[in-house]
């Protein structure tokens, strides 16, 4: 939770999607044969050009937020990092009246916001602007959509930043990310989510400009859109954004269909980098999503567990504050996108087939096989033991509160009720909170039970010594780690507890990689 | 360089806007202990934000050996009181359904809550008991240092800090602004023996003359400062009184420069020693424009270097108002070390031409539309204009500080422009960053 403010948005840092890899480590051991899981619910269909309305009583900001049912699962095979160039071509790029250099010169003096965001199955495009400039605003985002520049100088530019943050940023600068990318990798291999938004580098090296002109005809279209507009907003407001967008196509190329993730279960890969620490990403792909009536449970059983940046988590408590082994430990029942410093959710990152994670943060290098088995050890407690009331009672009244301040701004205001279309989950927060008002532990533990088996975790670790962890990963005890200071008997009796617990990593499903050889 | 955040929010509160340009009222008291409550009504049913300044940052930290103690004194803040001990105040926070925050910076810390109205007489009784009555073991206070060295290793894989720290390096050799937030690490090795240290620190700095509480949202006024008065009312101090060593010139141009040894794009960035941000000069106010002005994305910079000779991927200013004399910089992400010597040139030539008198009228006018703009849309949530009236008092030192900021905004000429360009942005302040890659990506 704390958070050291200094440089770490600056220039030399804002990398804010990490592209994928690919793999070149030895195939995994096949697991045993299993029956192919279902095909996973499809999202709902909504009607084209939705319309959604927020007023907000006494602001002179007018936010407007398109989502489009477009994302890197609309990439096509060889072509990763398309959808995502394509948005940032159309919305940084200029349009036909104006170039680059011009589009930026009109938005600056109103300081209106145009923002894009690509994840796998949606694509965010929003606009916040006084409501003195609007009109102008309006006219030039509507112009991004319908009469992009496709100016193949900005093309050259912008591909070649997707291409150095697939090359450089995310191989050097941040084993944390690196560590979530490669997890998505290991889910979901052979599926449309496998690769990042951000795209590969074999895949970027391939786009052309006419590669984007098509991908935006296929994927930005009157089909596949929701307009929000919150703020000084009214439905007269919304019905002129609507008008403004017509000439978009009417419909380009069906959704992508998404398929079931193959079974992948207790893998585990180690990338070994020049790092000081270990970093951790476990995880396991699963069919719960929001519009599971075993959702709300669920979502507080892992808020319980590791609420994000929220010191009264249980692997907070346990692993930060009563060991000092990290930052900090989390626990996600849908996925899970950072949002620079803040502790709220992101909305709008909706997917069809969701997962649990767990962002275990940097530990010292000796004390990863210990943390990664206090992990272990504490979800088996969540899963199987009583939990405490106390506790309990804090992760109930958290998310009951804290769920409200996720809604304060018009444009999450805007995301959260645009994720209730895209889910068919109408009154959603409320919903939650109503659950969660009555649910008890043994509810919890229950709807937990029947989701999930710690036996299906997965495991991405980022260190220097790659050999040394897989060799502590595959032994039975290593004894409990040593503490710089002195901790209570009770701490050293669960260490001892912690360090007999049994990890499920067995050899020939432990890879290892370099991290140099993970964009190649 | 760990500015660009900060520009963000400390360019917003200031604009070419009317006196009157913030849209709510202010109102203000001081208790007699000293302490400042400053409340916002917003609208935001049911929900509140409050936050409390203290003004303490690494500016403080003057002794020997105890530089990053101000971040990690933050940490200890959340490790429990008499009455509420370890693990006790989260839960009942996190039970409440707030969430809470803090952080660093070079001249202050900044404790963030959110959450319901409802349960904001409990919250003002957690929040004053801390500040009043921190009570906190050695082995917590351990365990807490490993988990800061802990979060230095997790900065330490971005070349971010290791620039940081080599900029300041060059920048100064004797004001605490020499060292990150973070603190040197070998301090950071040594923060598990400084126990009796850190009680020390939460009695000099942690004291109601030298902390600002800020209420913003939905709440009963009268019924707040009553709570308020009850809880805080007996705590007593006064802030202690050390020399910040004076940084003498610089004495430049200097070169900061670092190797990485893993791929990434090289980094240039061209520093100015410059005055520090206060209510009594216009630097701040100066510099504000002047980050947009050179670096902006409507300079001619970005258009050049950025969007048509590609030299560059990312160009960007690096300014935070300071309590004292610190760093203006432009900053920039080579494509290619290549590009270092043209874009260096460029750099240097668009502050030779500001110090010769060369002001774009239209941009500047730009830029003030721009601010007063952006001054209005900042402001979405509770917790928006807490931070801002937070960045703004804090560093500043006064609760129109925020008021006082735009005016002094709306009178910035080009002429002023020049002035500093030619008094601040000379050779004998200037640091260089050269951050080289060993190992280019192929």
């Amino acid at each position: 939770m704390r958070a050291l403010l200094l440089s770490t948005c600056g220039l030399a840092a804002c990398v804010t999607t990490a592209p994928a890899a690919r793999t070149e480590a030895p195939p995994a051991a096949p697991l045993p044969a299993q029956a192919p899981r279902p095909a996973p619910r499809a999202l709902p269909a909504l009607p084209p050009m939705k319309l959604v309305v927020l007023p907000t009583p006494g602001t002179p900001i007018v936010s407007v937020r398109l989502v489009f049912r477009a994302g890197s699962v609309d990439d096509p095979q060889g072509k990763e990092g398309l959808t995502a160039l394509t948005t940032r071509l159309l919305t940084e790029g200029g349009t036909k009246a104006l170039s680059a250099a011009e589009l930026n010169e009109a938005l600056f003096p109103m300081a209106a916001e145009l923002e894009r965001d690509t994840d796998k199955e949606f694509t965010v495009i929003s606009g916040r602007v006084h409501r003195e400039r609007f009109d102008a605003f309006l006219s030039i985002f509507a112009q991004t959509l319908l009469s992009p520049r496709l100016d193949p100088n900005e093309f050259e530019r912008l591909k070649t930043e997707q291409l150095n943050a697939v090359r450089n940023r995310l191989r050097s600068e941040n084993d944390e990310e690196l560590g979530k990318v490669m997890l998505d990798a290991l889910l979901y291999e052979g599926h449309p989510y496998r690769h990042a938004t951000v795209g590969t580098e074999s895949g970027l090296n391939s786009l052309t400009l006419d590669d984007v002109a098509a991908q935006w005809r296929r994927c930005f279209t009157r089909a596949r859109v929701v307009v929000g507009v919150a703020g000084a907003a009214d439905d007269a407001l919304g019905a002129r954004v609507v008008a403004a967008l017509d000439g978009l196509p009417q419909t380009g190329a069906a959704p992508t269909p998404i398929p079931s993730p193959g079974r992948v279960a207790n893998q585990t890969l180690i990338i070994r980098r020049d790092t000081q620490s270990t970093a951790g990403s476990f995880g396991v792909s699963w069919a719960l999503r929001r519009d599971d009536p075993d959702f709300a449970l669920v979502f507080l059983g892992l808020s319980y567990l590791g609420e994000h940046r929220q010191e009264h988590g249980v692997l907070f408590r346990e692993l930060r504050d009563r060991r000092g082994l990290n930052y900090g430990t989390y626990a996600y029942a849908e996925h899970h996108r950072q949002a620079g410093w803040s502790s709220i959710p992101r909305p709008n990152i909706a997917r069809t087939v969701q997962d649990l994670t767990v962002w275990l943060r940097p530990v010292e290098a000796a004390n990863g096989v210990f943390a990664t088995r206090g992990v272990l050890y504490f979800l088996e407690q969540t899963l199987r033991q009583p939990l405490p009331a106390e506790r309990f009672a804090t992760a109930k009244g958290f998310l009951s509160g804290a769920t409200r301040i996720w809604t304060l701004t018009d444009q999450r205001r805007l995301g959260w009720a645009i994720d209730e279309l895209i889910y068919g989950t109408p009154g959603f927060l409320d919903a939650v909170r109503a659950t969660i008002a009555t649910a008890t532990a043994d509810q919890v533990q229950r709807a937990l039970a029947r989701h999930l088996d710690p036996a299906t975790l997965n495991f991405v670790f980022v260190t220097k010594d790659a050999e040394g962890l897989r060799k502590g990963l595959l032994t039975p005890s290593a004894g409990p780690i040593a503490y710089p200071t002195p901790k209570p008997p009770e701490v050293m009796e669960q260490d001892k507890a912690i360090d007999a617990f049994p990890l499920p990593m067995v050899g020939e499903r432990v890879r290892l990689m370099n991290a140099a050889e993970v964009m190649r | 360089m760990r500015m660009v955040l900060l520009t963000v929010f400390l360019a917003l509160p200031v604009g070419a806007a009317p006196p009157n340009a913030f849209p709510w009222p202010i109102t203000t008291s001081t208790l007699k202990n000293g302490l400042t409550v400053m409340r916002v009504p917003f609208s935001s049913p049911g929900l509140v934000a409050y936050y409390t300044v203290v003004r303490v940052g690494s500016r403080n930290e003057v002794e020997p050996g105890h530089t990053g103690f101000a971040h990690f004194f933050e940490h200890m803040m959340f490790r429990g009181t008499r009455r509420f001990p370890e693990g006790a105040r989260s839960a009942l926070i996190g039970k409440l359904g707030f969430t809470e925050n803090a952080f660093t910076s070079d001249d202050v810390t900044v404790y963030t809550v959110t959450g319901p109205t409802a349960a904001l007489d409990t919250l003002i009784d957690v929040e004053a008991d801390r500040f009043r009555d921190l009570e906190y073991a050695e082995e917590p206070f351990k365990t807490e240092a490993a988990a800061v060295l802990g979060e230095y290793h997790k900065n330490a894989a971005n070349p971010a800090l290791r620039i940081e720290e080599a900029v300041l390096g060059a920048a100064f050799t004797r004001h605490p602004y020499r060292h990150t937030t973070l603190g040197f690490v070998e301090d950071i090795r040594a923060m598990p023996t400084r126990y009796e240290y850190s009680r020390q620190f939460f009695k000099r700095w942690y004291t109601p003359d030298n902390c600002v509480v800020i209420v913003v949202g939905d709440f009963d006024d009268a019924k707040l400062m009553k709570t308020i008065e009850a809880q805080y009312g007996p705590w007593q101090g006064r802030a202690a009184k050390v020399t910040i060593p004076v940084e003498p010139p610089l004495k430049g141009p200097a070169v900061a420069k670092v190797q990485w040894t893993s791929p990434t794009l090289p980094r240039t960035g061209l520093y100015f020693r410059t005055p520090a941000s206060t209510l009594s000069s216009s630097d701040g106010a100066v510099m504000t424009v002047l980050a947009q002005y050179l670096a902006g994305q409507t300079s001619p910079l970005f258009k050049s270097l950025v969007l048509e000779q590609q030299l560059v991927e990312r160009l960007g200013p690096s300014f935070q108002d300071h309590r004292d004399p610190a760093l203006f910089g432009l900053e920039a992400r080579l494509k290619n070390e290549g590009a270092r010597a043209e874009v260096d040139r460029a750099m240097n030539d668009a502050v030779t031409a500001l110090v010769k008198g060369a002001v774009d009228e239209r941009r500047l006018s730009d830029i003030r539309d721009h601010l007063r703009f952006e001054l209005l849309m900042q402001f979405e949530s509770p917790a928006d204009v807490a931070l801002a009236l937070a960045w703004a008092t804090g560093v500043l030192g006064s609760p129109d500080a925020l008021e006082r900021q735009q005016q002094q905004l709306a009178a910035v000429t080009g002429k002023a422009l020049v002035a500093f360009a030619k008094k601040h942005l000379i050779d004998a302040n200037r640091v260089t960053l050269e951050f080289t890659v060993s190992k280019e990506a192929p």
